[in-house]
This record gives C-alpha cells, sequence and structure tokens, in this order.
C-alpha cells in the first residue's frame, strides 16, 4: 500500500511537469481522481477493505498522499491560468475614452435651487425653522404691519406691482411680509428664515429682473444686541462662503427696522497680482422696529428682535459670474445643465 | 445728490490732511452711501496756463498756424487752427500728456508729438469744451479757442489751480438718504460732518429782511395742511445778470447750469440748504395777491419746461386772484417765470405737504429737484432761513435792488420736538457696548440735540430739521448714537440660545424630495419661469380668463395675468427649447393662484381671505423619438409616488380642459382625491403652440399631496420558500387596459404573488384593433415550498380566466 502511493505521489509529480496546458492538466486529474477509475480514488477505495490498525494507518497516509496532491494540482492550475489571462490585456482591451451608448442625459437642479438649499441648510442648523407664505399678498403684511405707512416711496407703483380690482393686494416685494405672520402664528421666542420669491416692477435687463428671490430671517427674543445681530450673520456668511469672511456694516434705511444698518463683505475679485478687494453690499439688517413687534402681538418692551435679508440672485450671479440676469428665468436647457 | 468739497468747506473747517476718500469712507459708515468720488480738477493734468508769444502762417495750410507758445520757463512749437488766437494772449496749453476731448466729444485722447502737414506740434492750444470746461466757457464759435487773457492767472499756472477748479465731488446715494430731509442740502452734510469728526459747524448767516411800503403782498393758503407754511417778499430793481463766478462754479460743481443770478440764486438755496424756492416776475402777477390752492379738476397748467399738465382737486397750485402760476412744491409756470428784462421779483419760500407732492409729482412724471426734497417732509422753519439768504444776496449781486413788500409769512404748523427719554440702560442694552453718559451727550449735541441730563437717562429734544419724521422714539435715538460712535467699534458677540432643534416644514421637505427624486433618477432639468403669464397663451391653451388673476401694472404688457398653472411657461420652454435639441426633459415646482379658492387671511384685522396659492410641481417631456411621451411621465409619477409612500391610482376622466390630449389623460388620485393628472398635450395645441414633437405633462398639487406622504413604505418579511414563474403571452381587444388585466389576474388565487406585464405591441400581424401582451407571473406560497404541478394547475386557470373574461388567444 504504501508503495503504492509513493509510486502515485511521484507519477503524479512527474506527469504534472509535462503538462503544458489545461487540458492536459485535465487528463491527468481525470487518470488519478476519475470518480470510476482514478489511480488515487482506486487506493481510496481500497481502503474499505482494510480494517483495524492497517486501516488507520494507511487511510491517515492516503489521506496526506491526497492532499499534496491537490496542493501539487492546485500549484499548477494557478501558473497555467496565470500564463493564460496573461494576454488578457491586448486581447480584451478597450476604448476606455468611449462613452456610454447611448448617452444618459442627467437632470440638473436650478442654479437658485442650489443656492437656497445651501443657505437653508445653514439656517437650520443655526436653529432657524424655515418657513414659506404667500407670494400674492396684502399691502397689510408687505407695507403696513412693517411699518411702512401709506404713500411711502417704497410703495410706488413703480416698484411693487398690484392687482386689478383689489388696491389692497401685490405682488410681495420682499419676503419681509413674513415677519409678521411668524410672530403672529408662533409668538416668541422665535427663529425663523423665510425665503422664497419676490416681484419688483423693474424694466428687465442684464442687471435687473422683475422676479427674484430673497432670504430672510428673523429671531425674536430677550436682551438682543446690535454686536449679537452682527455676529450671527457673521456666522451665517461663513457657514454660506465656507471661509472666514470681513464684515462691516453702516447705515441702511429699512423702515421696518431701526437702527438699520447694510452689511458689506470684502471681496477678492481676479487672481495674482490683478487681484482688488472690494467691499460688496450682501445683507440688509437691523433691530426690529418696536411698531413691528407690537403688529405681531409682541410687547416691544418685553422682547426684541433682528432681521437681516440677502438676495439669493446677487449670490448666484457673483458665484458664476453670469452675465445677464435674465438667464435665470430664461428656461435654455443650454443654461440649466450648466449647474 | 452731488455734494461739493468746496462747498462743505463754507462750512466746516476741515484737517487739510483728510482725503476725499476718506471722508466719502466715513460719511458711508455713518451717514449714507457714497457711490463715487470724482475729482474734479484730475482731468486737467498737464494742462497749463500758456502764453502765444509769436504767431506765423503755417505754410502749407490756410486755416492753420504756428505759435510758439510759452509755459513761462520754455518755449513750445505748436499747430493751432483756432479762430480767435492772437499774439500775447493767455491761453489753455494742453502739453504732451494732457487728456483732451477732441471736438469736445467722445473718450478723453492723450496728446502725444504730431506732425500737422508737416509742421511739428508740441501740444495743443485748447478749446473750453476740449477739456470738459464747455459750461463755464460757452464757445461763440466753433473754432475759438479758451481766451484767458482777462483772468488775473500766473504764467505756467497748472490750469486747474489757476481756474480755481480743484474741487472734489461726491455721489451720494439718493435711496440711502430719503428718511433724512436735512441732507439735502450742503448745510445739513456739512452739521453731518462736523459731527463725524468733532468740529464746529459755523452758523448759518442770515440778515433781516428790512421790508418795503410799495407793495402790499397778501397771501391766502386755503388749507395749511397741505401747505404748512408760505412766505413771500418782492424786490424791484433786479438787474438780471449772469451770477457771481464763484457762485457758478459751486453750481456746476454739483451738474446745475447757471442761467442768471436771480435763477441761480434759489437753485443755490435749493443745495445750500435744501430748500425749494421759486422767484416769480411781478409783472406777470394779476395784482398783489397769492392764492395757494388746490387745482380745480381738469385745470390746464404750463410749467416752465413747457411740460402741458392737466391736473386734478389733488395737486397744489400757485395761483394770483386769475390764474395759477405755478405747479405748488414741483415747478414754477412758464406764464410767470424771470426773464432777461425783468426788473421786479417776488421770491417764493415755502412748505408743502411731502405725501400731497409726491402723489402729483409721480402722477404727472415730473420729479424735480423741488420735489424730490418736499416728499421727504421738509422743516419749515428752513423756508424763513432761506427767503433771507436769498434776499442777502440778491441785494449782494443787484446794488440798485431794494425789498419793496411785507415780509409775508402765512401758514400753521407745529413739530414735535419731544423731548424724547433715553435710559442709558436702554440704549447700551441694545447697542451691547457701555457707552458713558457723557460720550452720548456729546454725539447728540453734535447732531443738533439739546439735552437735559437726569441721573440715568437722557430727556433729548429734537431739533425741528430731525423733527418731521425721522425721528420719533427712543430707538431712533439709539441709532444717531451708534452710528456717529461708529457701527464696526461695536464687539461682535453670539447669543446664548437653547439648542432645540427646529420645527420640520413638511411641504419644503416634500419639495427637495421630489425635486431630487425627479433630476437625479429621471434625468429631467429644473427650471424657473416667471409667474405671469399672456392672454395668448392662456387662450391658446384654452384656459379661461376669468379664473386667472389680473394685474393693475404689469411691466411686460404682453404677460398681465397670474399663472394658474406651471403648464403654459414651460411649454414656451418646450417650444424654443425643441428648436436645438431632440429630446427634452424639464421640470419646474412653484406657486400657482387660483382665484376661486381661498388661502390664508389677508390682514390680521379682517376676515378677508388671500386668493389660494397652492406649490405645484409640473413635468413637461418631448422627444424625437417618443411618439407617446405619456409613458415616460407617467413612469416618474409611478416612481415618484412609490418613493413617498403614496397609494395612489391613475383614473380615466372626462375632460374639461381644451390642451389635453382626450385619449392620453389619466388624473392622479390619492384617497379620494385628484391630485394631479398625467397627460399628453392635445395634438393641435401642440401645433399652435409651434411644437413639433407630442409633449408629456405632468401636474401634481404637492400641498394636496402632502397628506398622503408616508415616511415610510410597507415592508413584506423576506420570503421564506422559493418562486415559480412562469410567462403568459396573448393578443386580446385594444381597449382592454393593462390595469384590468392585472386586476384579474391577481385575483386568480393567493398564490399569484405579482403579474408584472414585460412586452407589448400592435401591429398588422397581430390584427386590427388588437394588441399582443406579455407577462410574468410570479407564483409562491408562504407556507411551503410549492411543487410545480401545483403551480400548473393554477397558471391554466389563469389562461382560462384571460381567455374567457377578455376574449384573449392566448399563445402556447
Amino acid at each position: 500500500m504504501k508503495t503504492k502511493l509513493n509510486k502515485i505521489l511521484k507519477d503524479f509529480a512527474k506527469g504534472l511537469e509535462e503538462v503544458k496546458n489545461t487540458l492536459q492538466l485535465e487528463e491527468l486529474e481525470q487518470r488519478f481522481f476519475s470518480r470510476r477509475s482514478g489511480e488515487m480514488t482506486e487506493i481510496m477505495k481500497s481502503l474499505k477493505e482494510l480494517s483495524g490498525d492497517a486501516k488507520k494507518e494507511f487511510g491517515k497516509l492516503a489521506n496526506e498522499v491526497k492532499k499534496e496532491l491537490e496542493n501539487l494540482y492546485s500549484k499548477k492550475k494557478q501558473n497555467l491560468d496565470k500564463v493564460k489571462m496573461g494576454g488578457i490585456a491586448d486581447k480584451e482591451r478597450i476604448d476606455i475614452t468611449q462613452p456610454k451608448l447611448p448617452k444618459t442625459e442627467r437632470g440638473h437642479l436650478h442654479p437658485i435651487t442650489q443656492e437656497m438649499r445651501a443657505v437653508e441648510d445653514v439656517a437650520r442648523t443655526m436653529g432657524f425653522m424655515v418657513e414659506d407664505g404667500p407670494e400674492l399678498e396684502s399691502n397689510y403684511y408687505v407695507f403696513e404691519s412693517l411699518n411702512i405707512p401709506e404713500h411711502h416711496p417704497a410703495r410706488d407703483a413703480q416698484d411693487t406691482f398690484y392687482i386689478k380690482d383689489k388696491p389692497d393686494w401685490c405682488m410681495r416685494s420682499h419676503v419681509s411680509n413674513m415677519q409678521v405672520r411668524l410672530m403672529q402664528k408662533y409668538g416668541a421666542p422665535l427663529r425663523a428664515a423665510h425665503p422664497g420669491r419676490v416681484f419688483r416692477n423693474e424694466a428687465l435687463d442684464a442687471t435687473h429682473g422683475h422676479t427674484f428671490y430673497q432670504f430672510d430671517a428673523i429671531v425674536v427674543d430677550k436682551n438682543l444686541n446690535v454686536g449679537q445681530l452682527v455676529g450671527v450673520i457673521k456666522e451665517f456668511l461663513k457657514a454660506i462662503f465656507k471661509r472666514d469672511v470681513e464684515v462691516r456694516i453702516r447705515p441702511g434705511h429699512f423702515p421696518f427696522v431701526e437702527p438699520g444698518f447694510e452689511m458689506e463683505m470684502k471681496v477678492t475679485f481676479g487672481k495674482g497680482e490683478n487681484a482688488k478687494t472690494k467691499w460688496v453690499e450682501v445683507v440688509g439688517c437691523g433691530l426690529i422696529h418696536p411698531n413691528v413687534l407690537k403688529e405681531g402681538g409682541l410687547d416691544p418692551k418685553e422682547w426684541d428682535g433682528f432681521a437681516f435679508s440677502l438676495g439669493l440672485d446677487r449670490l448666484v450671479m457673483g458665484k458664476y459670474q453670469l452675465e445677464d440676469i435674465r438667464h435665470i428665468h430664461g428656461g435654455n436647457i443650454n443654461f440649466l445643465k450648466q449647474f | 445728490m452731488l455734494i461739493s468739497y468746496n462747498w462743505l468747506k463754507h462750512y466746516v473747517d476741515l484737517p487739510d490732511s483728510l482725503t476725499s476718500e476718506e471722508l466719502a469712507l466715513k460719511v458711508t459708515l455713518s451717514t449714507v452711501e457714497v457711490e463715487g468720488v470724482d475729482s474734479k480738477g484730475k482731468d486737467l493734468e498737464n494742462i497749463v496756463v500758456g502764453k502765444v508769444k509769436k504767431i506765423v502762417k503755417h505754410p502749407d495750410a490756410d486755416k492753420l498756424q504756428v505759435c510758439t507758445v510759452s509755459d513761462g520757463r520754455e518755449d513750445f512749437q505748436i499747430v493751432c487752427g483756432g479762430s480767435n488766437v492772437v499774439e500775447d494772449m493767455k491761453v489753455a496749453f494742453g502739453k504732451i500728456g494732457a487728456k483732451v476731448l477732441w471736438h469736445g466729444e467722445g473718450a478723453p485722447v492723450e496728446l502725444k508729438k504730431a506732425k500737422i502737414r508737416g509742421v511739428e506740434s508740441y501740444g495743443m492750444i485748447c478749446a473750453s469744451s476740449e477739456i470738459g470746461l464747455g459750461e463755464i466757457y460757452p464757445l461763440k464759435d466753433e473754432k475759438e479757442i479758451l481766451d484767458l487773457s482777462d483772468l488775473d492767472i500766473k504764467i505756467g499756472a497748472p490750469l486747474a489751480e489757476a481756474l480755481k477748479l480743484n474741487d472734489v465731488v461726491f455721489d451720494i446715494d439718493n435711496k440711502s438718504m430719503t428718511h433724512r430731509p436735512d441732507l439735502w442740502g450742503h448745510y445739513g452734510m456739512a452739521r453731518e460732518v462736523s459731527s463725524l469728526y468733532n468740529k464746529k459747524l459755523k452758523e448759518y448767516k442770515t440778515t433781516e429782511i428790512k421790508p418795503g411800503k410799495e407793495i402790499s403782498l397778501e397771501v391766502k393758503v386755503e388749507d395749511s395742511k397741505i401747505c404748512p407754511r408760505y412766505m413771500a417778499v418782492a424786490i424791484d430793481g433786479i438787474k438780471i445778470e449772469p451770477s457771481p463766478e464763484w457762485m457758478q462754479k459751486l453750481l456746476l460743481s454739483v451738474g446745475l447750469r447757471p442761467i442768471n443770478n436771480i435763477v441761480d440764486i434759489t437753485n443755490f438755496i435749493l443745495f445750500d440748504l435744501g430748500q425749494p424756492m421759486h422767484a416769480f416776475d411781478k409783472r406777470d402777477l394779476g395784482g398783489d395777491k397769492i392764492v395757494v390752492r388746490k387745482a380745480t379738476d381738469g385745470e390746464k397748467f404750463v410749467t416752465l419746461d413747457e411740460g402741458k399738465h392737466k391736473l386734478d382737486e389733488n395737486d397744489i397750485v400757485i395761483a394770483d386772484t386769475k390764474k395759477a402760476i405755478a405747479l405748488g412744491g414741483i415747478m414754477g409756470g412758464l406764464n410767470s417765470e424771470v426773464k432777461a428784462d425783468t426788473t421786479t421779483i417776488v421770491f417764493e419760500s415755502a412748505n408743502f405737504d411731502a405725501t400731497t407732492i409726491r402723489k402729483t409729482a409721480t402722477k404727472l412724471g415730473s420729479r424735480t429737484d423741488s420735489s424730490t426734497r418736499f416728499e421727504k417732509s421738509l422743516d419749515p422753519n428752513n423756508a424763513e432761513l432761506a427767503l433771507k439768504r436769498a434776499v442777502g444776496l440778491t441785494l449782494e449781486m443787484c446794488p440798485d435792488a431794494k425789498v419793496v413788500s411785507n415780509v409775508v409769512d402765512e401758514g400753521d404748523f407745529s413739530l414735535s420736538t419731544g423731548p424724547i427719554e433715553l435710559p442709558l440702560d436702554f440704549l447700551n442694552k441694545k447697542l451691547g457696548v457701555e457707552l458713558g453718559k457723557k460720550q452720548v451727550v456729546k454725539i447728540l449735541e453734535s447732531l443738533g440735540f439739546e439735552i437735559k441730563e437726569k441721573k440715568d437717562s437722557l430727556m433729548v429734544k429734537i431739533p425741528t430739521w430731525r423733527a418731521t419724521k425721522d425721528i420719533s422714539i427712543p430707538e431712533d435715538l439709539v441709532e444717531e448714537v451708534v452710528r456717529i460712535y461708529g457701527y464696526n467699534n461695536i464687539p461682535v458677540q453670539l447669543p446664548k440660545f437653547p439648542i432645540n432643534p427646529p420645527s420640520r416644514n413638511p411641504l419644503r421637505d416634500l419639495e427637495r424630495q421630489a425635486k431630487d427624486m425627479i433630476y437625479m433618477e429621471y434625468g429631467y432639468t429644473e427650471t424657473y419661469n416667471y409667474s405671469f403669464v399672456s392672454p395668448d397663451t392662456i387662450e391658446k391653451m384654452g384656459l379661461d380668463i376669468k379664473d386667472h388673476i389680473e394685474l393693475d401694472n404689469p411691466i411686460a404688457k404682453d404677460r398681465p395675468y397670474v399663472r394658474t398653472t406651471l403648464l403654459p411657461n414651460l411649454l414656451e420652454n418646450v417650444e424654443k427649447n425643441m428648436h436645438y435639441t431632440g429630446d427634452l426633459k424639464l421640470f419646474e415646482v412653484g406657486k400657482v393662484f387660483n382665484k376661486n379658492c381661498f388661502g390664508v387671511r389677508a390682514e390680521t384685522k379682517s376676515d378677508e381671505l388671500l386668493p389660494r396659492q397652492d406649490t405645484m410641481l409640473s413635468l413637461v417631456y418631448s422627444s424625437k423619438n417618443d411618439k407617446t411621451p405619456f409613458y415616460n411621465v407617467s413612469d416618474v409619477v409611478s416612481g415618484l409616488l412609490h418613493e413617498l409612500g403614496v397609494d395612489y391610482k391613475l383614473k380615466v376622466d372626462t375632460l374639461t380642459n381644451k390642451y389635453i390630449h382626450p385619449g392620453r389623460y389619466a388624473e392622479i388620485v390619492a384617497g379620494d382625491e385628484v391630485v394631479g393628472f398625467v397627460a399628453e398635450l392635445h395634438p393641435q395645441v401642440q401645433t399652435s403652440l409651434g411644437i413639433s414633437e407630442r409633449v408629456g405633462m405632468v401636474e401634481i398639487n404637492l400641498d394636496n399631496l402632502l397628506k398622503y406622504v408616508k415616511d415610510k413604505n410597507d415592508y413584506e418579511p423576506m420570503p421564506l420558500y422559493p418562486a415559480i414563474d412562469r410567462d403568459v403571452a396573448f393578443v386580446v381587444d385594444k381597449k382592454i387596459t393593462h390595469k384590468e388585466i392585472v386586476d384579474s389576474l391577481q385575483g386568480v388565487n393567493k398564490l399569484v404573488k405579482s403579474v408584472e406585464l414585460f412586452d407589448v405591441f400592435e401591429g398588422e400581424k397581430i390584427g386590427k384593433d388588437k394588441k399582443s401582451m406579455a407577462y410574468h407571473i410570479i407564483y409562491r406560497d408562504n407556507k411551503k415550498t410549492l411543487e410545480s404541478n401545483e403551480v400548473d394547475k393554477v397558471h391554466a386557470k389563469l389562461i382560462k380566466k384571460l381567455e374567457k373574461e377578455f376574449d384573449a388567444e392566448v399563445r402556447k
């Protein structure tokens, strides 16, 4: 038995040496391991006929040999496979510069949506709820409730679209129409952002639109001050622009805040030697006027508030250096698919 | 508004080291926005006073001469075509490098050494228009050069210095000073600047008017609400002449053209004090009585710019006993203006109601320097200062002039000047900074406020020029203090807030989820359209104009209506884009305006409701290769609503809309509510809109859909036993719907787990009005492994059902 096994091992190893390809390897495998008549299979079968110590002894030996054979076989097979796959780089090479056919058309989100989301997300992380409201609005919420009495220049027909046969209604000229609505709905304390579409009766040209997008936010709480207003907006801008920002404020007149400011941010235009820094208006802001708090049903002696507003169109125009604001509502696929 | 630095210096002494840019920045950061700083002398660099020493004829040109011009040190050869050039003349000599306007037009051109008809020329003898001085020194002849011989100026001196054209002009953004009536003149701006630089503001000097007795002027103000104050005085002995050079220069610096001494005086006061005035020619007044009244309805009036106006009872006119002579607060009349031979004038210095003036000026489209100021609510006290100053200047400029009437002062006004109590604690709390009492008092006093100090607060009296509407509450005083203190000196801090997460806005979340799905999963591109539509599109779509809200003052006359659906504008996008693309997928989310349904409350104290404004989601799809684009858009609906967990069905219903294909339309029904529709555009409307291919459309009302959105889909536990699948293909009548078949087959047996269509086609081979369909059926038993023969039985039953119910020819 032992000699038989040794011979098998020897024969197998010798056979393996002569194997040149997978086909020959298979033949060799058949010779030794074929279920019916493989040399090794036969040995394993013959083990059954033994008994006692002999069975134990030769069984062990036979298994060791079998393992060894399998081992040799798989090594050889790996070698052969390696040789076979060696040519794959040439045989199966494709033109990886070629696009998939037919082309997959991707969809795109409008740049204003993208900007709006970015700003909304910043607001949410800073604890502001995001609310929405009517675009066709009463003069009360657009003007009166915001300390803009009748005959104030802001109410000129040249700035505001009014509704025919409904002289008390208009297309909102700013999203601040939501300030008093939110105070009435939620009371105080309050932290809310209210972005949206606004309308101004302005002739269209490359830099002026009659429809644009504002992002407003208000805070109503106790003991708010100008230093905090600046601090909050600065953090806000930092998050939107993803960098440290240098800001300054200067007076700005909005009837619904007192004091009112324009916040400017230092922006660098151009690169290298041609780089120029300029202060650019980005935010209108201020402490909420006591009359507005009163309209919101809040006692100005008890509550303070601040509000700030930024123009999303301007952010988008600046970000992409758009040459014409009319593209935003132009519906041209060649414009839209760039975003 | 333009502010001249030299003019400001009349009223406040500023340090010499202060540059105009620094001043502009300071004013911008504390008061109003300075949009531009224009250095007048800058344009006159390299232009000096020269003297023509010798003139010889140009050897080769009749109209040219060769001059020798000295700049005091050297002589230069200059070729000159000036018609008036003579020897010993003092001229404006543009040296090489100077910038001149060619023939007084276009962009400045830099002078270079030149050969003119063979003779070298080292510069140019300039005409006034060529160096931007055409307004001060008007040309009498086209070829005339600027003659400076009469002026006492040194040869070689820079021209800007010699002519004292060294002014700097600040351009102030008018919008930033709508709330500051006091800043519409140089004196008010000087007050502000004096406060910013801690300098003393000089007194506004006027002299009392000594009344005359020759004329007894009478003024009647019919309504002191529209005219709180009207002052007038008559002066005789006027000689109409140009105003003195100092005045002309100041006027020119702020963009006003000098006219004559009297008109210039009123314009000077306009920009000095910010008080509009007017001078009438006394000859044109019928009598000595002036009436300030409302115009009569339909009254016609011609202003001195020859504008013809039709007035009504909301406008103010100044009239004599017979006729109107001025449009109050806006402009004088052509019938009574000061003329070259005027000898007696009546000065008007008045105050008019801001709102009335604003309405008239807007209505007549006649916004003047005067109306712009009155509509800011001017201090009536300025009327008096202005009149005194104007009379003083007139007497100075016309040595023979004399006041010949009483000084009339009519009207009735009162200002609320406080005092306002400003607690220091309140101030510091609002600012987040600790300012001392002394500092606050100093700031407020420098702006003209009068202070009475109390223990912890200040009693602040408002100066009249700030009391008309600008300042009335303690918050207003906070702003005054902080802007002078410096906004940017306030320490930046962050508030302390509790860390509760903000409440969600479910509609906004839905919008975002829907958009993401549609653009990422289905390759649609988002577009934004205006909220306005044209009657033409409304009509083409077969919508009813009566359902649309109309703008009172549309900017685009062709789009006066507010949209009730997003589709019309989206279809316009399709039309435009299909010219350069063969495949278009667009969507939009936006509000539409429904006149016939009610939305939120319009006002706190009223029951009126605004029209309903729902947020719509619409898709359009059109492709050269797709004759039934319906399926593409309905696929989006199915995917989207599945993702949103909305249980819905598509329902065929009768249509009311002309623009929808009657055979390719389905309502999207969730619960019992129609939340939208899927359709194709009616081919007829498609053609009339100029669209070449079929269009698939979807509209979903997100506000309505919201109730049916679930934040999770239904889950079935993973099956324990394997499934067996069988395919079935058959031919049926075209009218049989997929849904009918699915509903029927699913009811065959509980082993049928899913019925999925994988092929459908029509064709001649199949037969007329027939279609071939193929389904993939999955059978599974939840309790045990299915045997093949069990499935065979059920599948046979299924086939029988198809044959019986739908008369299907099943392929075997």
